[in-house]
């Protein structure tokens, strides 16, 4: 019975092959992915910056990139990302004051993330556009 | 620390011990995040502000100072905030001899773009100050 | 009984059977090591007469088989059985197969034996209503431990973290000659936390024990960790911050809060851990 002793040949029970996905760690997933996105967002803003240090013809290719239906579809998710991103990051500062920890509010506050981060994305392209419009 | 053939499970839990570290790595991701806010925010909206508008007004609006220091504060602040972030999904998930790379490339990669992206700004900025 | 399903969830005892995913959208074996991806088992059949049935599909790993762990299907006479899951684990056993292996002792809540994955959250089998469960009930041992046979995890890596806390009252002031005074105020201080029965249901919840378990603490060593750093009593608080201020020990812990979420007996693991943070800064500054 050498192999009961062995505690390395002991299978793994399942985690997140089975654990369902609650708002909680759902959150906190999302969280991780659009701040990764974000941080590939900010390579462009970078590349977007050293465009426009360039001069005009740079910059008039980076803006044509982004006109495009590719370009638009990512700074739509770049905007949604940034407002999950904000306001979830926002939610976890009021956390590490130890405030808003009863599983109530730790669930009202987590739908106000989603709900505020579209609402926002939403008013922003709005913005954008009427704007664009008067130009 | 696996590596012992034979190690106690209390000798396997407290295995190199405490750091005695990694506040610091914790408030300065808390403290660029609150800078953030004010800068992420004043960064969206002049983008929908600047919505259809042309290269020479954004170059106007990005000689102005203040946005210049602004944009400098935002990308020294996002890429410190980044560098901290993907540290710690980095260390997560990483287990094997490549964290140690993936980690020196990160953070040489956030430096090298914050400082790229300052150095744009500040030429965008210097060449509106010496033509007017 | 739990209250009725919700977007807003108010207590750790309501089960979630309405959410979009019962499970994260990848493949069933991704990422498991060899020897513990699961493979199909056998179904069990309900007694002839049984008319009301209910399926349980039911995590088996027999160690002396040398096989990789199976899931078996079986049908419970819901007649012939008590109203809670381990009810149903306790009729298998005497009727169907003695060789299911489980540990239960209290099946009141109390001593926390039974604590496993059904439908995908960690729990007390003895507390959990058969009736609040899917169809098939799906049960796991607590998810992310090594184990040793069926639905018994190994858990001398979790008593060993919570070893190294130190989990006792420590002192410098020489020993009173009557009891160490106390405040009933500052009693209270350690309500939510003392309570805690190391089920292990929130350790095994949180994703950053899942990857970083060997160094990371996790939500019940470190409520535990609190409980002490709370007590008017204790003299050791600077010696416990500095063992547990360490990027793995205390800071893997993300705020998921799965573990809050899970605890069968609604405490708020993440709760104490920001408390810990907070003295971390509090010393700081």
């Amino acid at each position: 019975m050498e192999h009961l002793s062995n505690k390395h040949t002991r299978p793994l029970s399942p985690n997140i092959q089975i654990y369902r996905p609650q708002l909680t760690s759902v959150l906190s997933i999302v969280n991780r992915i659009t701040g990764v996105f974000l941080s590939a967002c900010a390579v462009v803003l970078v590349v977007w910056l050293i465009a426009a240090a360039s001069g005009r013809e740079a910059y008039s290719r980076f803006h044509d990139c982004i006109a495009s239906w590719p370009g638009q579809f990512f700074l739509l998710a770049s905007t949604f990302a940034f407002f999950l991103h904000l306001c979830g990051g926002i939610r976890h500062l009021v956390w590490d004051t130890v405030r808003g920890f009863e599983l109530r509010q730790i669930y009202i506050s987590g739908w106000i993330v989603v709900a505020t981060s579209v609402v926002l994305t939403l008013a922003c392209w709005l913005a954008s556009l009427l704007i664009a419009r008067q130009v | 620390m696996v590596g012992y053939r034979f190690r106690s499970p209390l000798g396997l839990a407290m295995s190199l011990g405490s750091a005695k570290s990694g506040f610091g790595h914790w408030w300065t991701e808390r403290v660029t995040a609150v800078a953030l806010i004010p800068l992420g925010v004043w960064f969206a909206a002049s983008l929908i502000a600047h919505s259809g508008s042309n290269y020479e007004a954004f170059i106007g609006w990005m000689g102005s100072p203040i946005t210049a220091v602004l944009m400098i504060l935002l990308l020294i602040t996002l890429f410190w905030h980044i560098a901290l972030g993907l540290q710690v999904a980095i260390e997560d998930y990483v287990h094997s001899g490549t964290k140690i790379w993936l980690l020196l490339i990160t953070h040489f990669l956030c430096f090298a773009l914050a400082v790229g992206g300052i150095v744009a700004t500040l030429r965008i900025a210097i060449g509106v100050w010496t033509a007017t | 009984m739990a209250k009725a399903n919700t977007f807003i969830i108010t207590s750790s005892d309501q089960v979630s059977r309405r959410t979009i995913l019962k499970r994260f959208p990848i493949p069933r074996n991704f990422g498991v090591p060899n020897g513990s991806q699961i493979e199909p088992g056998r179904t069990w059949t309900a007694p002839e007469g049984a008319t009301r049935t209910k399926q349980f599909e039911v995590y088996r790993y027999n160690p002396v088989s040398g096989e990789n762990p199976h899931l078996d299907l079986f049908e419970v006479d819901l007649d012939d059985c008590g109203p809670m899951v381990l009810d149903a684990l306790i009729w298998i056993k005497n009727k169907v197969d003695p060789t299911l292996t489980f540990r239960r002792s209290c099946r009141e809540g109390v001593c926390g034996s039974c604590a496993m994955n059904m439908d995908g959250t960690n729990w007390l089998a003895c507390t959990r209503f058969i009736e609040e469960t899917d169809s098939p009930t799906r049960i796991y041992p607590l998810a992310n431990m090594r184990i040793i046979k069926d639905l018994v995890p190994d858990l001398t890596h979790l008593y060993a973290q919570y070893e190294l806390i130190e989990p006792w009252l420590q002192t410098k002031t020489s020993d009173p000659d009557r009891e160490r005074l106390q405040a009933p105020e500052d009693r209270k201080k350690l309500d939510g936390y003392y309570e805690c029965i190391l089920c292990f249901c929130c350790t095994s919840g949180c994703p950053s024990h899942w990857w970083n378990g060997d160094r990371f603490l996790g939500p019940a060593v470190l409520l535990q960790a609190w409980r002490w750093l709370a007590d008017s009593r204790d003299e050791a608080t600077g010696r416990r911050l500095d063992t547990l201020e360490d990027p793995f020990r205390l800071y893997r812990c993300h705020t998921i809060l799965n573990c809050t979420r899970t605890c069968p007996k609604g405490l708020n693991p993440g709760k104490a851990i920001a408390e810990i943070k907070k003295r971390i800064a509090d010393r700081r500054s």
